[in-house]
């Protein structure tokens, strides 16, 4: 196929999960499962084109599409533009894969409900899918805050849907103060950065951009970044999303924690490194302290926790913290690291919580102190679990060594030692959480044995073990990843100027940097080594100590009022912009 | 004077943050977050407004001024415009999920106190 014609493609992965989900409730009243069915094939659509996109564009190409065909004159854009770059196109396809097994498991595992609750529950699954490929394909910023928008009205309705637990309610209302909260501040510095620079367009605005960087324009920045940051769910703004993952069914929290929070992460890469070009802002510093911040009070609450999907929930503010901090080292390596750690974090993070649903769901326990032995019980799911756990804690030869390696390469070529030493002790504290996680709830003994436990259906055994192996797939293969598809992708965000003419003249080549993974270097070894020797006798000790006085003043400030959430992300807005235009 | 604009959005804006950072009732939570709404919008016009423009209708100018004129010469911004008119569509949708879910939470708790539904904590 010629380039226009596959770029008049690009549209079709988000217009295919949207029909989808339009059709959803109608289909559902046909046959019940019909629903969740047509989403199916409405997402291998999606993949299948964004793959007809992948050998074209993975090398190195920007391939731009202009809605309606209203291309730009004299280099000012009218029309809303949408751009395969590898960055975008690599997490579309995430997305509409991840999507897809995440859809099959849930047919697996909720396909017993009404007609009425698995329409709707497709209809919402499709949209929010929908918004994240349009966030990761769209070239415009004002398509970012409508799809922004798409993307919270979805997870609104996904986070209160199980309605025979009360609390999905309290949860739901949480999550819809804190976006709304972010939305304004999305809407707003757009306006603003519009107002300043008469472009919505990332490639002009960059042009703009490039010219001179005022103060509006920076108020602009940590508007967006503050507002992105919510839906990442950094801290100060991860208010919701604990929450909002303990009320959740299983699928709909890998959902959330695999793909949507990546939403404000690739939004946050686009504009700090393609809209604003890096030159000029503090923003690389602002994302490594928010990074540091929050990998190190999300791993520590993590740890503090006693609900299994609760504790996965503070580590995922843990780990997009991480993902902050490989952007903010602003090295190739780093870079590439991070993106290598997005995507890792879709599939294990994915995987740990359909297994943590898999067993709420069947023994109706959510306390960890109250389970113990599932391993014998459950021997699927724990294998599964402790793949996942391993991948988080970056053992060999499970993907998260990679991405992880990566990142410290990059910290430690950029100097920054000091993150670098914060992001090993956060890292600790990761393991130490998880490992105690898994230890309780899959090992020791347990006084009375459980009732008959459902065993896991077909779908449900097949989307675990297909995130599993991709786990093991990615860590055992890194340089083919690295180089066919991680450095395309950063190179993407570190070549800002390429980027922006691929998207206003059609078509452009990046220059794709070549990046060695050195699998047995034995600094990174001994560091898995010693971090995980640490990590368990950390884990060992705290479960025989009382709670640490600056552990409960931690938890004692997430109080669980969305007045307190609000002030927090308020604050933390206003620090951001502070940050931003005062230092 | 198009900067008392400015201070109205400011003042609506500290209102809406206030009642949202103060008050516990749900419904008041939703109320001051719709007034933080309005202020955006106002803030938005009034970016798009320039120094003694007119509207941004070229279709049947004013007495005396061709549409080529218009176009040329000095009417207000209408993709700010058009983003509040975007925004007004969303905000409704949010508002009306807003309120279905503060009805339910009054079922359910059997109250609006913010304070009374926080069983996640921590």
């Amino acid at each position: 196929m010629t380039g226009p014609a596959l770029a008049s493609l690009l549209p079709l992965p988000v217009a295919l999960p949207l029909a989808g989900a339009v059709a959803a409730p109608l289909l559902a009243r046909l046959h019940r499962r019909l629903a969740v069915v047509a989403g199916l094939v409405a997402l291998a659509g999606s993949t299948v084109v964004l793959l007809l996109q992948a050998p074209s564009v993975f090398p190195g190409l920007v391939r731009a599409h202009y809605l309606g065909l209203w291309t730009p004159v004299h280099g000012q854009v009218l029309g809303i533009a949408f751009a395969a770059d590898p960055f975008g196109l690599l997490f579309a396809l995430t997305s509409a894969v991840v999507g897809a097994v995440l859809l099959l498991y849930t047919l697996s595992e909720l396909g017993g409900l009404g007609a009425r609750e698995l329409g709707g529950y497709a209809c919402l699954f499709q949209l929010l899918l929908a918004a994240l490929i349009g966030a990761a394909l769209t070239a415009d910023l004002f398509d970012l805050f409508v799809w922004f928008e798409v993307a919270a009205l979805a997870s609104y309705g996904l986070t209160a849907f199980f309605l025979e637990r009360p609390i999905a309610l309290e949860a739901g209302f949480k999550i819809l103060a804190l976006t709304t909260l972010a939305s304004f501040a999305v809407f707003i510095g757009a306006g603003l950065l519009y107002a300043a620079n008469g472009a919505l367009n990332y490639a002009q605005l960059h042009n703009a951009l490039a010219r001179h960087v005022t103060t509006p324009d920076l108020i602009a920045l940590g508007l967006l970044v503050a507002g992105f940051a919510t839906k990442a769910g950094l801290v100060p703004f991860h208010g919701w999303l604990a929450d909002a993952h303990t009320a959740a069914p299983g699928p709909v929290s890998a959902l959330f924690s695999g793909l949507m929070v990546n939403f404000g992460i690739i939004a946050i890469g686009r504009l700090v490194f393609q809209v604003f070009g890096v030159a000029g802002t503090h923003a690389l510093g602002l994302l490594l302290t928010v990074g540091v911040i929050s990998a190190l009070l999300g791993a520590v609450l993590a740890l503090a926790q006693d609900d299994l999907k609760r504790l996965l929930a503070y580590d995922t503010i843990s780990q997009m913290g991480i993902l902050a901090i490989g952007l903010g080292s602003g090295t190739a390596p780093g870079v590439a690291g991070a993106v290598y750690h997005l995507v890792n974090h879709a599939l294990f993070k994915s995987l740990l919580f359909l297994c943590a649903g898999a067993i709420v769901h069947r023994t109706g326990l959510t306390k960890l102190s109250e389970m113990r032995g599932l391993a014998r019980r459950m021997p699927v799911v724990a294998v599964a679990f402790v793949i996942g756990a391993a991948s988080i804690a970056g053992i060999p030869p499970l993907n998260g060594y990679v991405s992880l390696s990566l990142i410290h390469t990059g910290l430690l070529g950029g100097h920054q030692y000091l993150p670098y030493a914060l992001m090993l002790l956060a890292q600790v504290i990761t393991i130490a959480a998880l490992g105690k996680a898994a230890w309780l709830a899959f090992f020791g003994h347990r006084e009375r044995d459980y009732r008959s436990l459902e065993p896991l259906r077909p779908g449900m055994v097949a989307g675990l073990a297909s995130l599993a192996g991709c786990c093991v797939a990615f860590g055992v293969l890194p340089q083919f990843f690295l180089d066919r598809v991680m450095a395309p992708a950063a190179a993407s965000l570190l070549h800002p100027a390429r980027y922006a003419g691929g998207v206003l003249s059609g078509t452009a080549h990046l220059p794709v940097p070549h990046l060695l993974f050195d699998y047995v270097s034995p600094a990174e070894l001994a560091g898995v080594a010693a971090s995980a020797v640490i990590a368990a006798v950390a884990a060992w000790g705290y479960l025989r100590i009382r709670e640490p006085a600056p552990v409960r003043a931690l938890r004692a400030v997430h109080t669980g009022s969305v007045n307190d959430y609000a002030a927090y992300a308020a604050t933390g807005l206003l620090a951001v912009i502070a940050a931003l235009t005062l230092i | 004077m198009i900067l008392v604009n400015y201070l109205a959005a400011a003042a609506l804006l500290c209102t809406g943050l206030y009642v949202l950072l103060t008050r516990r009732n749900l419904i008041k939570i939703v109320m001051g977050l719709s007034l933080m709404e309005a202020s955006t919008y106002l803030f938005m016009v009034s970016l798009a407004y320039r120094a003694a423009s007119t509207a941004p209708v070229l279709l049947g100018p004013p007495a005396g001024r061709t549409a080529r004129q218009l176009a040329h010469g000095n009417v207000a911004d209408p993709v700010l415009q058009n983003f509040c008119l975007t925004a007004i569509v969303i905000g409704v949708a949010v508002t009306a999920v807003f309120l279905s879910v503060a009805v339910r939470i009054a079922q359910h708790y059997r109250t609006l106190d913010a304070d009374r539904v926080r069983a996640m904590r921590g």
